[in-house]
């Protein structure tokens, strides 16, 4: 749908037409196809239509409730853990649909990683935060791991803080470095999609800058779909940008000309404040 | 809002000022009466350390250490007593520890609201507070009477069934306490649930559970009711768990009822070594939990 339409739409302005044009000529990481979502009886998600274009950002914005979370939680399908909530549609990853069953949910989680709003080092050294996910996958070898450990901390550039003190307590971290230890752990598995869910809701403005900055850079490695209610970082980190508004997918479009010139006159209202 | 409520009472000065003074008479009485319980759990407190110190510190010799109990005026000491306890309790936690942790995992995180957990965990607490007295004699039914004679192996079962229920209801309560996020982490990174569970959050309640633990090792180590009946007592120097054998609660008991002098000086000095030994667990739990809050 979003190809279609971006190719259709009269352009709102030059450049946005050209990153839009450069946009969709890019391959679709994961193709959501008419995805409807059930926490039991709750319907919230109705058939959602939405392509994740590889090695791009896609933001995903809209208040709360609207099924943006929901929507990155079928993508790794998280929503497992939970009896009672259940998709219904299509999700297309590596040419098979990740709701199919018989999957192997662990394999599919480590192609596709998350990060969370709040920070969630887990209860042991730096060092182990990171060897952690990439010890479920592979049989590396000490000097290997160490390799692995490091650059997935230079990755998020952290290294130069922690190299001193890898075998340190990682919940001992401020909360910017526990959320860049967060997301080295989760590229350390070397996934193709990285799902961040409101990375930055619970940092500071500079700690919310560098993850910013950092977005920018993974994407040339990794397909990545952010979920912000801050809608000048979706503006500043996004190629293309969803809005959700009560389950449904609004609009989808290039980042430029979503801000500039929305087609809905919902999202027109939702990213000039007048609601949300 | 606040400014509303502010102008509310002004208006109304008399009666806001009646209501102060009311507030004020009510926050004192509760005030004072809190610290009066305060000062009477104190002094009981105290007043029980205080005499067992009193009591108990003339009779803390040597020899206490290094000799078996014995008959009245004979020089014996509590040495087999003191072992009998440490091996009794000790073996209590072996068993009952690994149990109680692994039922505290289950109902956490696999048996959550079933059936089965609900019922597991209604008779866990009935166990919790079960009387000492019957799980001594339902050991005795179940470990002494078939094999004839009682032993040190029955009386670590029965502390063992006293630990266990205490254990559980910690593991639980400190896994619950776990966030939600850092399992759905673990998931995320694909770890499967036993991997989450094993490494992540226990690991994470390990504090907490560990005070659990000690906390268990605490109530059993002064039990007297459950040894009546399994380990009975034992005069002798024996490490054999198969026989009957000693313990300081039980040798408390025994001593503290006669009518001899050094016995009843070796009872007091007994309870003395009980006292500190559980209030020493209690104060490595309490720098633990300290420690790792920080």
């Amino acid at each position: 749908m979003n190809e279609n339409t971006m190719q259709v739409m009269p352009p709102a302005n030059g450049e946005a037409d050209a990153s839009a044009a450069a946009l969709s000529e890019r391959p679709i990481a994961i193709q959501v196809n008419d995805l409807d979502f059930y926490y039991g009886k709750t319907h919230a998600l109705h058939n959602i239509t939405l392509g994740f274009p590889e090695r791009s950002v896609t933001g995903m914005i809209g208040p709360s409730g609207c099924g943006k979370s929901t929507l990155l939680r079928v993508l790794n399908r998280m929503y497992d853990l939970y009896p009672g909530q259940r998709a219904t549609g299509e999700v297309l990853f590596a040419g098979q649909n990740i709701l199919g069953s018989g999957l192997d949910l662990n394999a599919l989680r480590s192609r596709v990683g998350m990060v969370f709003q709040k920070p969630t080092p887990f209860p042991m050294s730096i060092y182990d935060n990171i060897a952690f996910g990439i010890r479920l996958h592979e049989r590396v070898s000490r000097s290997e791991m160490d390799g692995r450990v490091e650059d997935a901390l230079r990755r998020v550039a952290l290294w130069p803080e922690v190299k001193d003190r890898l075998q340190a307590s990682a919940t001992a971290l401020s909360g910017g470095q526990q959320q860049r230890l967060c997301i080295a752990r989760t590229i350390a598995v070397r996934p193709e999609v990285i799902l961040l869910d409101e990375p930055t809701s619970a940092l500071d403005p500079v700690s919310t800058a560098r993850i910013e900055e950092l977005l920018d850079e993974l994407k040339t490695d990794f397909t990545i779909a952010i979920v912000t209610h801050n809608m000048q970082q979706a503006a500043r980190c996004a190629d293309q940008v969803a809005f959700f508004y009560l389950g449904e997918l609004v609009e989808v479009d290039s980042t430029a000309r979503m801000f500039t010139a929305p087609r809905e006159s919902r999202t027109q209202d939702y990213i000039t404040g007048r609601f949300g | 809002m606040t400014r509303q409520v502010f102008s509310q009472a002004a208006g109304r000065p008399q009666r806001s000022g009646v209501l102060a003074l009311r507030r004020k008479m009510i926050d004192k009485l509760a005030t004072g009466m809190s610290w009066l319980a305060m000062l009477i759990v104190v002094f009981v407190l105290g007043s029980i350390l205080w005499t067992l110190l009193k009591n108990g510190l003339p009779g803390l010799t040597l020899s206490l250490f290094t000799h078996s109990m014995g008959a009245p005026g004979a020089g014996g000491g509590l040495a087999n007593a003191i072992v009998g306890s440490l091996l009794q309790t000790g073996l209590s936690i072996l068993l009952g520890a690994p149990a109680g942790l692994l039922t505290g995992i289950f109902l956490a995180e696999y048996g959550a609201d079933s059936k089965l957990a609900r019922t597991v965990r209604f008779v866990s607490d009935m166990l919790l507070s079960a009387p000492s007295i019957l799980i001594g004699l339902f050991i005795y039914m179940l470990l002494v009477e078939p094999f004839g004679h009682f032993s040190g192996f029955s009386g670590a079962a029965a502390l063992a069934l006293m630990a266990m229920p205490i254990i559980v209801r910690t593991t639980e309560d400190m896994l619950r306490l776990v966030p939600v996020s850092m399992r759905e982490a673990g998931i995320a990174l694909g770890a499967a649930k036993w991997r989450v569970i094993l490494f992540i959050c226990v690991r994470a309640a390990r504090g907490g559970i560990m005070t659990g633990v000690l906390l268990a090792i605490a109530r059993v180590a002064g039990e007297t009711a459950p040894l009546l009946f399994t380990s009975l007592g034992n005069s002798e120097w024996s490490l054999d768990m198969r026989r009957p054998m000693a313990s300081l609660p039980v040798a408390i008991y025994q001593y503290a009822g006669s009518a001899y002098q050094d016995w009843m000086q070796q009872a007091w000095t007994g309870a003395l070594l009980v006292t500190m030994g559980v209030l020493i667990i209690n104060i490595v739990v309490r720098v633990g939990i300290r420690g790792g809050r920080t």
